[in-house]
């Protein structure tokens, strides 16, 4: 990076600038979060590579703003505007006003779970670019990301309220709903599966020797260890692994399951939220938004397959292997929700939930029809995943959505004897 | 330390450690050398993360640290400890040295880190660390110094080259990610494992081992629980060696596909695919299989 690389790059310096921070806008409108910060990486690590080589300049963007692999696409498209609408031997111009107004023209929202989310935003960055000048200029005060997010969201609320309530209609959610959903979240914050942490804390209980606080404590007594300090294992939350189905049979429930979900997600228990239909789809992070309202909506629009058909086999094959293989379920306690109505291969079903079983701590099925499945010839489903679950609970009205605390408390600590077992009346009386 | 001047002299340093990067991995260990940003590389298990660090340390002629992260990893594992035992026994013997002097100091990756300079720090599986550990370490990793309340301040003369892999079991904190250069490694295409098989077991011959990756290659293409990654690629190779095949046939595959598959499921689905079959497959498509991968 010395000597005549940096000076030969000096007068470049300001174009690069303004290229990178136009490709940060233009991720920022797409949806990725990108800050300040990596622009300054990403400024940083441009003067190390051949910048008119495509593929340097694009692994080092990507390695500057990019968070996760699910990034990628959204990366790209992003990219290829911005270097096709760039012509390196001509620097300046072009490329700036490129990042700036390419992103916002209409198309590219399309698809994606993260994006509904970011339509309003990025609607609002419209309306409130005067030109691609003023845009440009704005960047070095933003330095302060948080309150330059914090505008924005203001603006969204100010500008498109009409947007908003219209979705919002989509699920109405009440007032009386919203603070059930809150009181859940803090008996979730009270009542939620423990395990465990390898993490030892001080404690007063002979536990094991704390040799560190010993040796302080003896130098009060003349290097004498008198009083020997103890240490014992701390408890962390167990993660709790919730699979809603918010398929067509289920429909008069999903709007409080969504609720519920979104509860457990915010009570800051290592709640992990996904629903599915014909598909997966994973909410924990959708439903985390800080804003209740919004967060219930942003969920809703997530889920393509909204009161879709089921393939609940399929849904959870999807889970074990994109999420169980990494060890999410592992040790998790599963409560899944649904009537079991089936219509997908119940031997694909009955393997996939024998696995799912054999990652958790502890797999729930809560259902809110009644027990004799038997008599339902509809729940194929539910009768091939029997065998594997842990815990069935029939007849549970999850519309009660407290109930959802008192199982994750009731099932928090034992392991379970892994056999075939109906209802058993303390579970039933315990709801 | 001696750093690569260029990508292609880096590329090639790692080549010579028998590890080899494409153009976007190069590229990005390249700026971690030389914009000294922490690199967080994720992937599926077994395409090479924590033997990127290793190649990295033997290719830049620098030592290797590493710190393995697990549940209730702390300070006192990760950066420093007292040694209790020797501190009493001073005590014991009236000694009159400082009890919290560089002498009862022990020292934990992390530190070991600071006072090597230009080192590797490799920090494995972090997400098996908790949330306290990454907050920890997002300190450490912002300014290259620690604070032992007993010594004082401590800091690196050059800081390390740090290299942080995650299996995704648990998001890493954004204000980490931020921090680091990010890069997803892919599993290698065809041609590109071929070579790695061939140079991390030169003995193999050439036609065997380019055969066992075509194969494997059809098998990432499967629904499989746990695809195999360059790590089972190489096991079952040796395997195949060990068992003195010549080439990839039906029965020898059948009798080592343990080396290569680690789960009854996943056995059954191959087998159910047909193994036969798939090596038929996996010669007729072999060559351009990996394009085909790029375009998915």
């Amino acid at each position: 990076m010395t000597g005549a690389g940096s000076a030969q790059l000096r007068d470049a310096t300001a174009w690069v600038t303004d290229a990178v921070v136009a490709l940060g806008r233009a991720l920022r409108a797409e949806g990725l979060a990108t800050t300040v910060d990596q622009e300054l990486a990403l400024s940083k690590a441009l003067a190390m590579v051949n910048i008119s080589d495509r593929e340097q300049f694009r692994w080092a963007a990507r390695a500057c703003f990019l968070r996760g692999p699910h990034e990628g696409p959204a990366f790209e498209r992003v990219f290829d505007r911005f270097w096709k609408g760039s012509k390196l031997d001509g620097p300046r111009g072009p490329m700036v006003e490129h990042g700036e107004t390419d992103p916002r023209m209409p198309g590219p929202q399309h698809g994606g779970e993260s994006l509904p989310q970011f339509r309003p935003e990025s609607r609002s960055g419209h309306l409130l670019d005067g030109g691609s000048s003023r845009a440009a200029q704005e960047i070095p005060t933003a330095g302060a990301q948080e309150p330059g997010s914090g505008k924005r969201r203001g603006v969204l609320a100010a500008y498109s309220p009409e947007q908003t309530q219209t979705e919002v209609r989509r699920l109405s959610y009440q007032r009386d709903e919203l603070e059930a959903v809150r009181a859940l979240g803090d008996q979730l914050r009270r009542a939620h599966p423990e395990r465990l942490s390898r993490r030892a804390r001080p404690s007063r209980r002979r536990g094991r020797l704390d040799l560190r606080r010993t040796v302080r404590r003896s130098l009060r007594t003349d290097g004498e260890a008198l009083r020997p300090a103890w240490s014992s294992q701390s408890v962390r939350p167990r993660r709790l692994v919730l699979l809603c189905d918010v398929s067509g049979s289920m429909e008069r429930f999903s709007r409080v399951l969504l609720a519920s979900l979104r509860a457990a997600v915010a009570a800051g228990i290592e709640a992990e939220a996904f629903v599915f239909a014909t598909g997966l789809t994973r909410l924990t992070r959708t439903l985390n938004d800080r804003d209740l309202g919004r967060a219930l909506e942003q969920a809703r629009a997530a889920v393509g397959d909204w009161s879709g058909g089921t393939r609940i086999g399929a849904a959870f094959g999807d889970f074990n292997r994109t999420w169980g293989r990494r060890g999410l379920s592992r040790g998790a306690i599963v409560i899944v929700v649904s009537d079991g109505w089936d219509r997908g291969d119940p031997e694909l079903l009955a393997r996939e939930a024998r696995r799912l079983q054999l990652q958790a701590r502890r797999l729930i099925w809560v259902n809110p029809r009644p027990a004799d499945i038997d008599l339902q010839p509809l729940a194929v489903g539910m009768r091939a995943a029997l065998p594997y679950v842990d815990d069935f609970i029939p007849g549970h009205d999850p519309r009660a959505i407290h109930g959802l605390a008192a199982l994750a408390h009731g099932f928090g600590a034992a392991r379970p004897a892994r056999k075939q077992r109906q209802l058993s009346s303390v579970a039933a009386a315990r709801i | 330390m001696t750093a690569p001047g260029t990508i292609d002299e880096l590329r090639d340093a790692l080549a010579a450690e028998r590890y080899l990067v494409d153009e976007g991995l190069a590229t990005v260990v390249y700026l971690a050398l030389r914009i000294r940003r922490p690199l967080l590389v994720e992937g599926e298990p077994g395409v090479g993360k924590t033997e990127l660090a290793k190649a990295l340390a033997a290719a830049t002629e620098a030592p290797l640290v590493r710190l393995q992260c697990y549940e209730g990893i702390d300070v006192h594992h990760a950066l420093y400890d007292w040694d209790y035992q020797r501190q009493l026994l001073h005590l014991r013997a009236e000694g009159s040295e400082p009890l919290y002097s560089e002498r009862f100091l022990l020292r934990r990756p992390l530190l070991e880190a600071l006072s090597n300079p230009g080192c590797v720090l490799l920090i494995d599986e972090l997400d098996r660390a908790d949330d306290e550990f990454e907050a920890f370490l997002l300190e450490f990793l912002s300014d290259f110094q620690v604070t032992i309340p007993e010594i004082g301040t401590v800091g690196a003369e050059r800081p390390p080259v740090v290299v942080i892999t995650s299996n995704r079991t648990r998001e890493l904190h954004d204000a980490l990610r931020r921090r680091c250069l990010y890069h997803w490694i892919e599993h290698p295409d065809l041609g590109r494992e071929t070579a790695i098989v061939r140079a991390r077991l030169p003995e193999v011959p050439r036609e065997l081992a380019a055969q066992a990756c075509a194969l494997v290659e059809q098998l990432r293409w499967l629904d499989l629980y746990r695809l195999p990654g360059v790590g089972e690629t190489l096991d079952w190779t040796e395997s195949l060696a060990a068992l003195g095949a010549a080439e990839v046939g039906p029965e020898v595959t059948e009798r080592s596909l343990g080396s290569l598959l680690k789960s009854h499921e996943d056995i059954e689905r191959v087998r159910r695919e047909g193994i036969t079959e798939l090596i038929e497959r996996s010669r007729r498509e072999g060559p351009d299989s990996g394009g085909r991968r790029e375009a998915a």
